[in-house]
């Protein structure tokens, strides 16, 4: 039969109802009829016939209503009573309502929002070809497991001899200054090399991407801009395309805009195109490899193929890649691989939530149900059949909860908003986190899904209620039957447990985030100013320009007022690492090759260590004397000295960077020792830094560190001055990145402060709807219990015995959801062991004090209830009943 | 006469579409028809042939017009539709097929396994 027909039978049969009604009667009535005369005449009396008839028919109404339903009109039609029915006793129950609505309007606004993350930064696929196909490279350590960037022999060697990929492409994010035209700005951007764009198969909005040819020396400077850039700084104006922008001093011609949404970092300005020399070494180690396997080349015969080419390189350049190999990931894992395990153990916590709020709403549905026993009871006696009620009760509960989930989605619009402000900046692909069709449907899935979930707990048991005793007690004192308090109090346990969970999660996340705060950073975080500048290459060519720009920008920022200090360097704590680089150690690493060390790189002036407050262990600091024409110097920190000279004293000693392979560099002596700092971020392991006097080291970027005076209540009220002292030597330099230390050191733990923000927002949330669940079972089972009540403390019951009984039950269910909750705590925790620093998943601290706040929490809800049933008059309970 | 059998599962709707297939009948019809044809040895509940022709009619397989009973009553007549013969016809192969094999699983005797 068609779909047609059947719609229009139903049709049909709803629009003709009071005749279908009329003619069902009929038909009925004329099959009782005829069956009542074939009776009498065969000899049945008239009266007893219609009896007979009556009987062996079965019940009219029930055959009618079967009859109904067979035709397809009930369907719709009781779905509309029930509805109708169901707002009718929402509406007269507001308090209700109202509980219900909110509980699960926060549990799924919350989910939908989190989810809207997920959807954007785990689910949403790359906006690239194929992007499965896509892997990063970088260099490993097989060794230590560390890995570093390529250089570019390494990205050449790969290119040459590669079999499995398609596009081998390699980028290097990059700050750009961008002068000329407007004001100059600092960008952030990749330099590529030719194959970029093809290996993501991204064709632009507009002109061309890169050719081949152009990243082989000789190559005219090129750029292609971002599309956010694009709009930005020209308007989205197409004429761009074609003119010279001055990158870095020098001209680039704009020969294309990508598309919106190409990379993951909205960041990203631009692209230009590496122009790479002929390498005589190897190093300096800056690029990431980017390749797409070839069709039906898997990921393992990638990573086989990039393994036989690094042992080629190990053989040939054993003191550098000893122990190198290549590391081959998706890229979809190399962008957001950071984040996942920590949105996914959020959005597990959210689900928790979401699940204790469904089981308060499933307790409140049971004691409502109590109070509806009697109704329930009618309706059954009436004829309504057992499915029909479940699907009444379950049709409520999923409006209920569908009620809840619009509620949830206008506040999860809020909360994704918020959920961004106070997400970490850096968070990838940031930009496609929105609420579109995948979370709408997720929305409705989880809505329906809780709905049923809290809704089949109350329609399961009013199935099971025996009729004749509820209609019997004449719906006084309908009380608790037992399933109906034992299914109120499994409920309960499990939110205790559940919120046992989350809050010891919470209280492990909160733990090492207070760790990771307390970390020494190794500097004075007060009255700190820092910034960048970047000096652009065309205009700042030789080491002496480089060196009397700096020398200048100190000489007049230290004069400034509320100046103590200043200095430059290269990289800056907690976590702007710049370079890193190998070196030898005198008389120790030139002939082993196992010797040669790595350490963070950093170009310093002498005032960088007071700036920062770095303490000075031993010898002296940088000074203004040297100079590129006296004796090479350098500072090491306290791990570097005691890693090479535990027994002896440094000062004095000899090293240089690099290997055999760089004769040219010069030895320097050791003149002082430094506290260590971290530059890879607070969590990191203590590395070793080695510090050249930037006189006898030029670098082009550096950053500014101003120490203010501690009169000065905000370090960031000379930002203007200092700026102005950096335009007075050069009024086209960007000043970026202005920061203080503070801010540097907050926003270094943005992620970790993230996720622990978040997951205690959800462990209190649980918290606080488990302790309201408690409360709820016990002020209903004394409001229930208030006759016993009333004649136990008639027969002389103290009291404390009754305060000790009610806070005795509630306590028997807070330990047995307590222990479930440690037990499973234990088991899942483990996966938060990635997120955390300094703490165990196992911590014993927290695996006491939680179970002990819950308790607490338990026992205050308990006590609330147990004091109004010691208020129980025992005659005006006895005269109620 | 022996004991009345209980209708196995699903077994009304064929019953149905079998006594409405030999000529158009009112329910009281259908009810005297199977139980004529069965030779009364099929117990059926005279209520749920009711929803069961109702079902039949909703899915196309028979249909029905209002009509006159024997005796000059009002009475509600149902025939087979096209696709209701098709489908008894299915039915009764699938049931002959099915009535074999199980006669012949429950026939086994212990040395033909």
């Amino acid at each position: 039969m068609t779909l047609w027909a059947r719609f229009r039978s139903w049709l049909g049969a709803t629009l003709r109802r009071s005749r279908m009604e009329s003619e069902m009667d009929t038909e009925l009535r004329f099959h009782m009829e005829a069956y009542a005369q074939d009776l009498v005449r065969s000899g049945v009396p008239q009266h007893e016939a219609i009896r007979q008839a009556q009987i062996e028919f079965g019940g009219i109404e029930r055959v009618k209503e079967e009859g109904r339903e067979a035709r397809g009109v009930t369907l719709a039609e009781s779905l509309v009573q029930d509805l109708r029915y169901g707002v009718r006793m929402f509406v007269k129950n507001p308090g209700f309502t109202a509980a219900a609505v909110i509980a699960l309007a926060v549990g799924i606004g919350a989910n939908t929002a989190l989810f809207s993350v997920v959807n954007g930064v785990l689910l949403r696929p790359l906006p690239y070809r194929d992007p499965s196909r896509l892997v990063v490279v970088s260099l490993l350590n097989q060794k230590t497991q560390e890995t570093f960037p390529l250089c570019d022999a390494d990205f050449l060697d790969w290119r040459a001899q590669n079999q499995a990929f398609t596009d081998v492409s390699a980028f290097s994010g990059n700050r750009f200054n961008l002068t000329g035209a407007g004001v100059p700005e600092q960008v952030m951007g990749d330099v590529v090399t030719a194959e970029f764009f093809s290996t993501l198969s991204v064709k632009p909005a507009l002109g061309r991407t890169l050719l081949p040819d152009e990243d082989r020396p000789g190559s005219p400077h090129l750029v292609v801009l971002s599309y956010n850039f694009w709009q930005r700084r020209y308007g989205s104006n197409p004429g761009v395309i074609g003119q010279t922008l001055v990158l870095n001093g020098s001209s680039s011609t704009v020969i294309g805009v990508m598309p919106p949404r190409f990379l993951p970092s909205p960041e990203t300005a631009l692209w230009t195109n590496l122009v790479m020399d002929p390498p005589t070494f190897r190093g300096p180690y800056y690029l990431t490899g980017q390749a797409r396997l070839k069709p039906g080349v898997t990921i393992e015969q990638g990573r086989a193929e990039l393994g036989i080419i690094a042992h080629r390189i190990e053989q040939q350049n054993p003191l550098t890649n000893s122990n190198m190999s290549f590391r081959v990931t998706p890229l979809e894992e190399a962008i957001v691989g950071d984040v996942r395990p920590s949105l996914l153990v959020l959005l597990g916590a959210v689900a928790f939530v979401l699940l204790i709020a469904s089981a308060n709403v499933a307790n409140l549905l049971l004691a409502r149900a109590a109070t509806r026993e009697k109704e329930v009871s009618i309706r059954a006696a009436l004829g309504a059949s057992r499915a029909r009620l479940t699907r009444q009760l379950l049709t409520e509960s999923v409006l209920l909860a569908a009620i809840g989930g619009s509620l949830g989605l206008l506040l999860a619009r809020w909360g994704v908003k918020l959920l961004l402000e106070l997400g970490p900046g850096n968070l990838p692909r940031f930009e496609e986190i929105a609420i579109d069709g995948r979370v709408l449907g997720f929305t409705c899935l989880i809505s329906l899904a809780s709905g049923i979930l809290f809704g089949l707990v109350p329609a399961v048991q009013s199935g099971r209620s025996d009729l004749n005793k509820s209609l019997k007690k004449g719906g006084r004192n309908a009380a608790d039957g037992q399933g109906r308090s034992r299914a109120r109090s499994i409920l309960v346990v499990a939110e205790i447990a559940l919120s046992v969970v989350l809050l010891a999660g919470a209280g492990l996340m909160l733990k090492s985030f207070l760790r990771l705060q307390a970390v020494n950073p190794g500097v004075n975080p007060d009255n700190a100013l820092t910034m960048q500048i970047s000096l652009p290459q065309q205009l700042y060519h030789d080491d002496g320009q480089l060196i009397s720009f700096y020398q200048h920008l100190l000489e007049k920022v230290q004069t400034l007022p509320g100046v103590e200090s200043a200095g430059v360097g290269m990289s800056l704590p907690p976590n702007l690492l710049e370079v890193t680089d190998y070196f030898t150690v005198e008389g120790q690493g030139a002939v082993s090759e196992r010797m040669l060390g790595l350490a963070d790189l950093v170009f310093a002036s002498p005032d960088y260590f007071r700036a920062l407050g770095v303490p000075l262990i031993k010898g002296r600091y940088f000074v203004a004397a040297d100079r590129a024409d006296t004796a090479k110097v350098a500072i090491v920190n306290r791990t570097l000295a005691r890693h090479y000279w535990p027994n002896e004293n440094p000062i004095g000693k000899r090293l240089k960077t690099g290997g055999t392979e760089r004769p040219k560099n010069p030895w320097m002596e050791v003149v002082g020792i430094v506290g260590d700092i971290k530059y890879s971020g607070l969590d990191a392991a203590p590395e070793m830094v080695l510090y050249e006097p930037y006189q006898q080291a030029a670098w082009s970027s550096m950053y500014l560190v101003v120490r203010t005076s501690s009169k000065l209540d905000d370090p960031a009220s000379l930002t203007s001055a200092v700026q102005n002292a950096v335009w007075s030597l050069d009024k086209d330099l960007p000043v970026a990145h202005i920061r203080t230390m503070k801010q540097l050191l907050s926003e270094s733990v943005e992620q970790p402060r993230f996720r622990t923000v978040l997951l205690e927002m959800f462990a209190l949330t649980a918290l606080s709807l488990a302790t309201v669940g408690i409360y709820g079972v016990l002020a209903y089972s004394v409001s229930q219990r208030r006759h016993e009540i009333g004649i136990r403390m008639a027969l002389g019951a103290k009291r404390s015995d009754v305060v000790r009984q009610v806070v005795g039950q509630g306590m028997v269910l807070t330990s047995i959801g307590v222990g479930i909750g440690v037990t499973g705590a234990f088991a899942l925790t483990r996966f938060l062991s990635r997120l955390l620093y300094g703490v165990r998943p196992t911590d014993p601290a927290i695996f006491v004090f939680v179970p002990l706040l819950m308790s607490c929490a338990a026992l205050l809800a308990c006590y609330v209830p147990a004091r109004r049933a010691t208020r129980v008059d025992p005659m005006v309970a006895l005269r109620y009943e | 006469m022996d004991k009345q059998l209980d209708l196995l599962q699903g077994t009304l709707d064929m019953l149905i579409l079998k006594a409405v297939s030999l000529g158009p009948l009112h329910g009281y019809g259908v009810l005297l028809r199977i139980q004529q044809i069965s030779k009364d040895r099929l117990e059926i509940q005279q209520g749920s042939l009711y929803p069961a022709l109702y079902r039949l009619e909703h899915q196309g397989w028979i249909t029905s017009e209002w009509g006159e009973s024997e005796n000059k009553r009002k009475a509600k007549y149902y025939r087979l539709t096209a696709a209701g013969r098709r489908k008894l016809q299915t039915e009764t192969e699938n049931w002959n097929r099915m009535a074999n094999v199980m006669a012949g699983i429950l026939g086994t005797k212990s040395e033909e396994v």
